[in-house]
């Protein structure tokens, strides 16, 4: 039986909300990922994807779900872009919206079936609406069927 | 700093990845995939019996490396980066990268970057800074 496929999910938009990096979180960020220094007073740039997803009021598991894709089902991210007008900073409030843009089904011999999504994520200064970083991000679900 | 097309940056070497970061960065990211902490969930998948690091981790290596170079988090215009293979627990990772673009009227310089172990690339992607 083929697995549906996902096309409906195509402009689902995230809640939306806002977020602030606190330091200590930037602090540990920076540490896990052998940063050569602090960055504060601004946020690492990878950390600004999780914050906006955090921001986005979604989990990953949000995003999993959509899928209809178990945690431990083998999801890999596929490719991560940033686009920043600014650096973010550390304790400041941003807005963020966004959702998923894109979803595709591909397959290979190796591979098997599997569906690409991808979301858009977009920090805003609340004080002046303009956008400040730009995430997208695209996540893999295989769906079996790979060659033994 | 003058950019230059073909201009190598200092490399990044991560000596071994550790799992223990993994679990750090697991509960900021609330990452409920037990590939990152659990070897038990990693060997039933067939991935071998090391915990898998993050993507964001990874691709946070390549970055940390651009800008202890361009000077710093303010340079970054932009980062593209494709994810071409896990890095496990204990793996060397070597990051490099080089000017391959310079736009002086815009004041930008393109660098493409790439994160391998034992030579087999991971991630490759570009990044713009700002000169």
């Amino acid at each position: 039986m083929s697995a549906p496929e996902f096309r409906h999910v195509i402009g689902h938009r995230f809640p939306g909300g806002t977020v602030a990096v606190p330091a200590w979180m930037n602090y540990l960020w920076g540490d896990a990922v052998a940063a050569p220094e602090d960055s504060a007073p601004y946020v690492h740039p990878v950390l600004v994807y999780y914050a906006a997803v955090q921001g986005a009021g979604i989990t990953f598991q949000d995003i999993f779900d959509l899928m209809e894709a178990s945690e431990d089902s083998g999801i890999m991210v596929g490719e991560q872009r940033f686009e920043f007008s600014e650096p973010v900073r550390i304790d400041t409030i941003y807005r963020v919206v966004g959702g998923i843009t894109d979803v595709v089904r591909k397959s290979g011999r190796r591979a098997g079936v599997f569906d690409i999504a991808t979301f858009e994520l977009r920090l805003i200064d609340p004080s002046t609406e303009a956008q400040v970083a730009l995430s997208t991000t695209s996540f893999i679900f295989p769906r079996g069927g790979a060659a033994q | 700093m003058n950019y230059e097309v073909g201009q190598e940056l200092p490399p990044l070497i991560i000596e071994a990845v550790d799992p223990e970061k993994m679990k750090i960065m697991a509960a900021i990211l609330r990452d409920p995939n037990p590939i990152h902490f659990d070897p038990k969930r990693v060997s039933a998948l067939g991935l071998g019996d090391r915990v898998v690091n993050q993507g964001p981790t990874n691709m946070s290596y390549l970055l940390n490396m651009v800008t202890r170079w361009s000077g710093g988090v303010p340079t970054l215009n932009s980062a593209a980066v494709r994810f071409l293979g896990n890095v496990f627990a204990g793996d060397r990772v070597e990051c490099t990268g080089r000017v391959s673009a310079v736009d002086l009227a815009a004041g930008l310089a393109t660098l493409e970057v790439k994160a391998s172990v034992d030579g087999r690339p991971v991630l490759q992607g570009s990044v713009i800074v700002s000169t």
